[in-house]
Parts: structure tokens; sequence; C-alpha cells
């Protein structure tokens, strides 16, 4: 049934039929009264929402921020070989790093992504433990 | 008849509707009215009852009509458009004298009207929803149409659509709503008329559809209501709520219809004009964002450019004259001192202004006359401009910078003059026990406007050495000025980095420069002891560095020798002051310092002169400002920070909240600059991880930078040791799920971006996934039993058990997983699904585990939705086919789901066997 009347569209654009009488089917369909006021209502529970249909408080996360350093927000994570990269050209030379679209980060963008390499550089230099007292003022 | 055939051609097109309501109507008359000729035609023989109900049976052939029926709608308009035209023409008829009656007169058409509805007013309440959507739709669209309608019939109306609110279809709620929107708004001008408010029932008509607007479950009928509810003082609240609307579509109305219909946008107050400009500019919906953006720089900006509008608003679009005082007033009300900061919306707006108005790009000019009494408001038109140019378009209209921003040496004069009136402001200010407000004012905004101009100068190339060694030594200078605001300090510190070279020697020079200013501002604590008989007043200090060299009486009045305590508290305040200033200068510095640390001798001395002597302060605000240099100090040298991982360990587990966040960003970026083997090698450090994710209730920002924290580090394969990372993904995928992170948005909404990218983006995190999938169920489970306890509605905190399920058995499906070159979309079929195997494994043996009877139902079921696919090893696809044979056999599950799902898997397991051994066969013979 559902698709003979789909065919039927198809053929002629649907036209409401003025000029013939009521049938008998299409008067029943018309006057027939529901069974009771609540099947053709709404369940009481869905007249209140929890959330009054609004978004959660949108905390604008930004997948960009997972590229960049919390301390240095401006130096790219993984750009590992320092000045390398970088043109030798005077001026702002770090407008390109803005160029990733939040959209583009997908799972296709962390798969093609270099994992991080570590430097090993020997080091001497003060070592920790400054008598740092951090909390005596705090407790 | 003729009737009829009216109504077959009103439902092809509206375009012929008024010819045809001009004939109908000439029918209805004849009909009606005594004929002028008699026995002219044959109609006579038909009277008003006669065509009253021909009419009325043709508006019941509509009820039926299904929504998707354009005609349907047609016809309704039509009758609409009809009772409107026949009413009019009856009241003309009937002469002025009656027009302004107490009571309606009768008409034809009256009685027309009341026939029909009292005919459909019962189909509302039909069984059939299409009949009720009619029905509905026409009595809506007939109220809507009339001035006036006969009393009773009204009331009668009125009650019948009240009661379709609540229809269980949406698209008949919609209806409702949208003839009931139009009588609130009579209502209550009539209210407002006559006072005579004679029945609460037209106030609760209001309250009643804004009950509506904020809970009905469908989005239509909140939107058909945000375009036809009257925008009125009470409800302007209720309306503009909608742009957080959970419906992309919703929002966007607010944005594209109901905010350009308000009328001027300078009616709204400051605080929501920000909202709803940061609301729309920055939601997820790319549409919304669309609607925003339109919306600010065509509607408003018009609201401003242009002189007296009309009310109707519908207009105007773009006939107002271009003007910049247009444009500058429009910063001003949307408080650009305070929303054009970094992060503020303003930026946003102008990048969108200035793409969607060329006009103005073309028009706007940065004369002298413009930088001689800049505003925060003008100043801010030049810093947009200059960022969108050079950031958008490719460097298509890098030209108009050239051509309209003034050269770098002119800006360094205008920077050196800009910031003298800070400094003059800032010093008057100082030198006063208290400050008048406006003279705040005038600081926030000269500072803003050095702030601004900074911006622009940090895009700027420095190929003329004239201009940039000018700029260099004003940026050094500027650096030097204790009193300099930390805003404005950062950005010149990184203005500075921008103009030594970008190699090892420029970074030298800059670290050699910026501490010499850090010298320079330290001094002044010298300074001051050293002037006069070092009894000088703060105050006298203060005009001498500025020049207003009064002499000072004070300072012979104090003669005697003690300072007293006031004044030694003073100093010792100022001590902190310069030393954090100090620090803050360093903090800058080291936040553009990519080099090694002990190949720059500068660094080093900082480190021993400044940051370790802050670090064992016994003022915790220098300690822990000192903190992150050294944090930073670590980022460069590995060694370092090993040595100090102990002590940024105490910090977080000792420390407050705050420092608890700044250590965990310590700790995230060295372990993502030097590698993940410092926390294989500090098994506590994982558990300062583990305690943090966990901080929720403690303290929800801490585990909110937690989270952020250990998702770069998994993502980005810092972690890749597995006890460490299984341990992490676990205890992520809990905070996910537990109700107590439902109120901590920033865990939900990083996790809900992490968690799939995290296992789609990789097999081996989708590995790992799968082998914490059940540990972290198992997890889950406890804790909804926790819930049931405390008599909460478990459904409403928490997702139930099979929906997390669901999750994990998606976030592992292998047929998600990226494989190089092949796209996300496309239907992988030939994937191989080790994952699921394993888990189904693990749920076998956790089948046979001491687990309640209820979770072991839970994991049973996710048997079924498991993929198996053919590709996988053989040996593990005949080995799970054994095992689940014999779970089978065994009856390991008692219940029939648990059962349908086991013998699921069953199937296809016994399929891919059976072709198997069917091979086998073959290649036997």
């Amino acid at each position: 049934h559902e698709t003979s009347t789909r065919q039927r569209k198809e053929k002629e654009p649907f036209e409401i039929d003025f000029a013939s009488p009521l049938d008998k089917k299409l008067a029943e369909t018309i006057f027939t009264q529901a069974a009771s006021n609540s099947a053709i209502s709404l369940p009481k529970k869905d007249w209140k929402s929890k959330t009054r249909n609004l978004l959660p408080d949108d905390k604008h996360f930004n997948s960009k921020q997972l590229l960049n350093l919390f301390l240095k927000p401006k130096a790219r994570l993984s750009r590992r070989n320092r000045f390398g990269n970088k043109a030798a050209m005077f001026g702002n030379a770090n407008q390109q790093d803005n160029n990733i679209i939040p959209g583009d980060m997908d799972e296709a963008f962390w798969a093609q992504r270099e994992p991080m390499q570590n430097p090993d550089q020997d080091t001497v230099l003060p070592t920790g433990d400054y008598d740092a007292n951090f909390f005596d003022d705090e407790m | 008849t003729q009737i009829s055939a009216i109504f077959r051609d009103a439902q092809k097109t509206t375009a012929t509707h008024r010819k045809l309501v001009v004939n109908l109507r000439k029918i209805h008359e004849a009909c009606c009215y005594e004929p002028t000729r008699p026995n002219k035609n044959s109609t006579t023989e038909f009277d008003e009852s006669d065509f009253n109900n021909e009419f009325t049976r043709c508006v019941l052939r509509v009820m039926p009509v299904k929504k998707s029926e354009g005609a349907g709608e047609k016809i309704i308009r039509f009758i609409g458009l009809f009772l409107r035209h026949a009413n009019d023409k009856d009241n003309e008829l009937l002469g002025e004298e009656d027009a302004d009656a107490s009571t309606m007169p009768e008409t034809p058409s009256t009685r027309l009207t009341t026939q029909v509805m009292e005919i459909i007013l019962p189909l509302l309440t039909s069984k059939d929803k299409f009949v009720r959507y009619r029905s509905t739709q026409l009595i809506s669209h007939v109220i809507n149409s009339l001035d006036a309608i006969d009393d009773d019939l009204f009331q009668k109306l009125r009650h019948g659509l009240l009661k379709r609110i609540r229809d269980k279809e949406a698209m008949v709620r919609s209806q409702a709503v949208l003839g009931l929107g139009r009588l609130a708004g009579n209502q209550v001008e009539s209210m407002i008329n006559s006072d005579d408010s004679d029945d609460d029932a037209e106030t609760g008509l209001l309250e009643k559809l804004l009950e509506v607007l904020q809970n009905d479950p469908s989005a239509e009928v909140r939107r058909s209501l945000l375009v036809n509810l009257p925008i009125l003082p009470n409800t302007l609240p209720y309306l503009l709520e909608r742009a957080r609307d959970q419906d992309p579509a919703t929002r966007r109305a607010v944005y594209s219809r109901l905010l350009p219909a308000l009328g001027d946008f300078r009616y709204l107050s400051v605080s929501m004009r920000e909202k709803l400009l940061r609301w729309g500019l920055r939601d997820r919906d790319e549409n919304v964002r669309k609607a925003a953006g339109r919306l600010f720089r065509e509607r408003w900006m018009e609201d401003c450019a242009g002189v007296n509008q009309p009310e109707d608003g519908e207009q105007s679009a773009t006939t107002a004259p271009l003007t910049m005082d247009g444009l500058l007033e429009l910063l001003e009300r949307i408080d650009v001192v305070n929303s054009g900061v970094e992060n503020g919306v303003a930026l946003e707006a102008m990048k969108g202004f200035w793409e969607g108005r060329p006009d103005y790009r073309d028009a706007v000019e940065f004369d002298a006359n413009f930088w001689e009494n800049p505003t925060a408001e003008s100043i801010f038109i030049a810093r947009s401009f200059n960022d969108f140019c050079r950031t958008e378009g490719n460097g298509k209209y890098e030209f108009l910078v050239e051509e309209k921003l003034p050269v770098v040496s002119d800006l360094a004069k205008l920077l050196d003059r800009y910031l003298k009136d800070l400094m003059e402001v800032i010093r008057r200010i100082d030198s006063q026990e208290n400050a008048e407000e406006d003279e705040e004012e005038d600081r926030a905004e000269k500072e803003f406007i050095v702030e601004q101009l900074l911006h622009i100068i940090l895009t700027l190339d420095y190929s003329d050495e004239v201009g940039r060694r000018a700029m260099f030594t004003l940026l050094r200078q500027t650096l030097s000025i204790p009193e300099l605001p930390d805003g404005i300090t950062k950005l010149t510190t990184e203005a500075l980095r921008d103009i030594c070279a970008p190699n090892t020697a420029g970074e030298k020079e800059f670290c050699s420069v910026v501490l010499e200013a850090v010298e320079d501002v330290h001094d002044t604590i010298v300074d001051e002891s050293v002037i006069g008989d070092g009894e000088e007043s703060f105050h006298s200090a203060r005009s001498e560095v500025s020049g207003d060299s009064t002499p000072t009486k004070k300072g012979k009045r104090n003669a005697d020798n003690d300072l007293n305590e006031e004044e030694k508290l003073q100093k010792e305040v100022k001590e902190i002051m310069i030393n954090m200033k100090c620090l803050h200068i360093v903090q800058c510095m080291l936040s553009h310092v990519e080099g090694m640390l002990q190949q720059n001798d500068h660094l080093v001395s900082a480190l021993k002169k400044v940051i370790i002597p802050a670090v064992r302060s016994d003022e915790a605000l220098v300690r822990e400002r000192g903190l992150v240099c050294l944090g930073l100090c670590a980022l460069l040298d590995r060694q370092l920070a090993e040595d100090n991982l102990d002590l940024f360990m105490h910090c977080f587990n000792k420390g407050r909240s705050a420092l608890q966040i700044t250590v965990l960003q310590i700790l995230t970026d060295i372990l993502n600059v030097h590698g993940a083997q410092l926390l294989t090698e500090n098994p506590a450090l994982l558990k300062v991880y583990i305690r943090a994710l966990r901080s929720g209730s403690r303290s929800p920002e801490v585990q909110g930078v937690a989270t952020l924290a250990v998702s770069k580090l998994l993502l980005g394969r810092v972690v890749t040791d597995h006890d460490a990372s299984a341990e992490l993904l676990k205890t992520l995928i809990v905070a996910y799920f537990d109700p107590s992170t439902a109120g901590n948005q920033s865990v939900r909404q990083a996790l809900n971006y992490f968690l799939p990218v995290f296992c789609y983006s990789r097999a081996e995190n989708q590995e790992l996934m799968g082998s914490v999938a059940l540990d972290a169920l198992h997890a889950l489970y406890n804790v909804r039993e926790g819930l049931d306890d405390d008599d909460i509605d478990v459904g409403d905190e928490m997702a139930s058990l099979n929906t997390i399920g669901a999750c994990l058995v998606d976030w592992t499906d292998p047929r998600k997983c990226y494989t190089p070159g092949i796209p996300l979309d496309a239907d992988k079929k030939n994937v191989n699904g080790h994952v699921h195997l394993d888990l189904a494994r693990d749920i076998l043996d956790k089948l046979n585990s001491n687990l309640s009877k209820e979770e072991k139902k839970v994991i049973t079921s996710l048997l079924g939705k498991l993929y198996v696919s053919p590709t996988s090893s053989e040996d593990k696809i005949r080995a799970l086919y054994e095992d689940i044979s014999s779970a089978v056999e065994e009856n390991l599950v008692s219940d029939a789901t648990s059962r349908n799902a086991l013998y699921k898997i069953h199937v296809s397991l016994g399929k891919i066997v059976n072709q198997l051994n069917e091979q086998d066969k073959m290649s036997r013979r």
C-alpha cells in the first residue's frame, strides 16, 4: 500500500479531489475521534525537560590545545629541531602555526602525526632541592 | 459546482489565489444578498446555506491530507485569504456606522466562519494525526488571518488549540503554538490598552507558551514559538535563552530571525550582547556561526550607522550609509575594552566583519588624524584590520596593510607616545590615595591602546634596519619600567624576541637584553634606599622617577630617623612587587626560548641569580612564580627536569588547587619535551596523574587540566609504556561516564573529543582500549552500585551499563580504525578483527570468574555486538570458536538475552570456521 501511493505520486502530482462526494472510508478517517485524550497527548513526563533543552555550558574545547605546550603556548609540540625548521627571516614567523583548523583534527590527523622524539642531552647543571620550603605557611 | 472547481484550482499554486478569492466572493455574494437583477442566472437557486455547506464540504476534504503534501497548505492559506476578504467586503457593505460597535455584527461571512469552525473544532481530537494536524493548522491560520472573531467561537477555538499544545505529535503542537503565539501577543496588547484583567487565563496562556518554549521535546515546536511569540520585556529573556538551544536550527533562528526582528540591538544589555555574540560566533554549528556573523556585521552595524530606522525592522538591510563613526559606536556598544582582549569575542566578530564588508575594508583610512587621538575603539579597528589582512585570504589582503598602515619607524614613535600617555596616568593614579573611577577607566583604555598597538607591532616585518633599530631600543627601554602592566610586558617581550634573529645568536641577544631590563627593574629597590637618607617615602621616590622634581617636604618632616611600621611594610610590599615583576619578565622571556639551557650563559645566570632564590623565598607568591620559571628552565634541560621532579611532585601533593594545576602543566610539558622515561622511572609521577584525574569532587579545575594533560600525553604518543597508558586510559574512561563529572564540562567535552579520536587513529590504541574495557566497565558497575544506595534517579545521573558497553564495543570496532590510504568513511570489509576477538576472549574469562550475575549479563550482551572478521588469524578464530562452543554446551549463561548474544557470535564464528575447513579440504585434494 505504501509503495502504491508512492508510485502514483511519481506519475501525477497529488491532487485533492473536491468534486466527488466524500466516500465512507474518508469520512471515517475524518470523523473518528480519539479513544481518549491521553491517546493523542504527550505523556506528562515529557512536559518538562530537565535541561530546558539547552546545551551544557560550552567550555569551547579546542583540539588545537592538544598541540601546544601549556607553559609555552606559542611553541608547537614535537618541533624538535630547534631553529632548523624556521625559515631564517626576521619578524613574525609563527603565523602558519595557526592554520590548522580544529575540524580537521580527526583520527587521520593523529594517525599521520609523528610521535615525540626524545632528545638525549648530557647536562651538568645545578641539581634540585634548594631547601625550598613550599608549604610552611600553608599548614 | 463552481465552488469545488475553485478549490481544485487553488491547490495548485498560490499565484492565482487573489483572482480565485474574488471569483469565489462573487458567488458568495450572489448567494447571500438580494440579487440586484433577479433571475439573471441559475445560481439564485443556490442560497447561502447551500454555499456554506458546499464550502465546508470542500474544507473537510483537506483534513486528511498528509503534512508532506503542499496542496494541503495551499488550500488552507486560500481558505484564510477568502474568509478575510469576505469579512472585509461584508464590513464594507455594512458601512461605517457600525464599525466601532462593541458587539460584532453578524454577516454572511461570520456565519460562514462559524459554521466551518464548528465543524472543524471536534476534529482537533480526531484519532488520525493528519486530521488533527490539518484542523489545528486551519484554526491557527484563520485566527491569524481574521481581525475579529465572534467571542464565543473565539473562546472555543482558543480552548481547543490550548489542548493541542500537548499533542502527541510534534507537527500538531507546532501548529497549535503558531495560532496561540499570536493570541498571546494580542492579549497582552489588549490588557495594556483596556486594563480589564477579566481573566487571568490570558496571562496564563503566555506562561504556558513560555513553558512549552523551554520544555517541548521537539525543536520544531520550540522554533515555531521562537519566531511567533511577541517580543516583550517579559518574554525576551526566554526567547534569547534559545541561543543555547540543543537544536542548531533553533539557535540559528535566534540569530537569523529573532534578533533581526528585535529592532535596535542597543536595547539589549551590554553583557547580553557580548554573550549572544560569543555564543553565536563560537557555536559548534557552522550555520549558527554564519548567522551570528551576519547579524553583527550587517544588522548591528546598520543599527549604529543608520539614522532613526523604521520600527518594522524588515527593510533597511544594507541601506545605511557607510560611516566610521557607526563602526566606532558598534565597537563601543560591545564594550571592546573588555571584549577585545585575547580570547575575547570582539576579534572574531571583527574578523568576520572585515571579511563580509568589503565596503568598509576599502573605505577605512588610517591617516595622521586617526593616530592623533586614539580611542579603544579606533585602535581596535586598526588592530583587527591588520590581523585580518595579514592572516586571511592567503595574503591577498596584505597590500591593504602596506597601503594603509604606518611603517615600522612611525609605529615606534606612536608606541612611544602612547606609552608615555599611559605611564602618566598610571603614575598619577599611583600617587593618589584613592583614584577616581573615571581615572581608572582612562588607565584601562590607555593600557588597551598600547596593547593593541603592540599586537600590530608583533606582525611586522623588520627588513627596514632603521625602523628595526628604533623599535628595538624602544622596546628594550619599555621593558625596564617596573610599573608596566603584565599584559604589556608580555607583548613587549614577545615583540623583542621577534626583532632578534631567529637563530641561536639571536636568542642569546634576546636573553641578554631582557635580563638587562630585569636588572634595571630590580635596581629600583636599591635606588630607593640610596635616595636621600634612606628615609625617603615611597611617593618621593616615585616623583623622582616621573621627572616631577618638586622637592619633597615630606623627607624633612619625617627626619626622625626611625622608619615607622607602615613605611617598613610598604617597603616590603614594594620589594615583593618588584621581585614579582622581575620573575614575570623572566617567565615571559623563557616562554620564547628554545635553545639548550647550559649553552646560554645568560640563562644559567638567570637561573642561579633570579629563579633559584625565588623558589627558596619565604613569600608564597614569589615562590610559585619562581616555580613556573624553574619549570620553563627544566624544559630546556633534561637533567634539570629530572633533578627537580621530586620538588614538583611535592608541590602537587601538598599544594592548593591553583598550584596543582601549575605543577600538572609543568610536568606534562616536561614529559612532552623530554619523553616519558621520566614517567616510567618514577612510579610516583603516574600516581600524581591518576590522583589528579580523580580529583573531581575536590577540585574540578584540576581534574579538567589533568584530563587535557593526559589526552596530550596519550594522543601525542608521549606515554607509550603499556601499563602506564592502560592505567591512564582506564581512569579517563571511568571519568567520562562517572556521574560526578556530569557537571564538569571541561572534562566531558575534552573526553568527548579524545576517546573516539584516540581509538580510531591507531590499531594499537584500539588494542589498548580493548585491554582495559572490561576493567573500566567493572569500575563503572561499582560506581553505579554506589549510586543505588543514595536513592538518586540513577538513569538521569549516569548512562546505563549497556550503553557504556556499546560505546566500548564501538570504540574498539576495527572497521572504524583509520588505515593509511583508505578514506575514513569507506566500507572496510577486510579489516582484521583481532581487537574484538580478544575482547570476546576477555569476556569469556570474566564469565568464568566470580562477577555478579548482573555484570555478567551486561558483558555477555556485548558478545552479540562484536565484529567477527574472516581475515583475522585462523588460530585465533578457531581457538575462540572452541571456547564459545563449550560455553554454549555448558550453558554458561542462563537468561534468554545472554543466550542469544552467545549464539549469535557462535553462529558467525561457526560460518567462518566452516569456510576454513572447506578451504583446508580443497587444498588437501
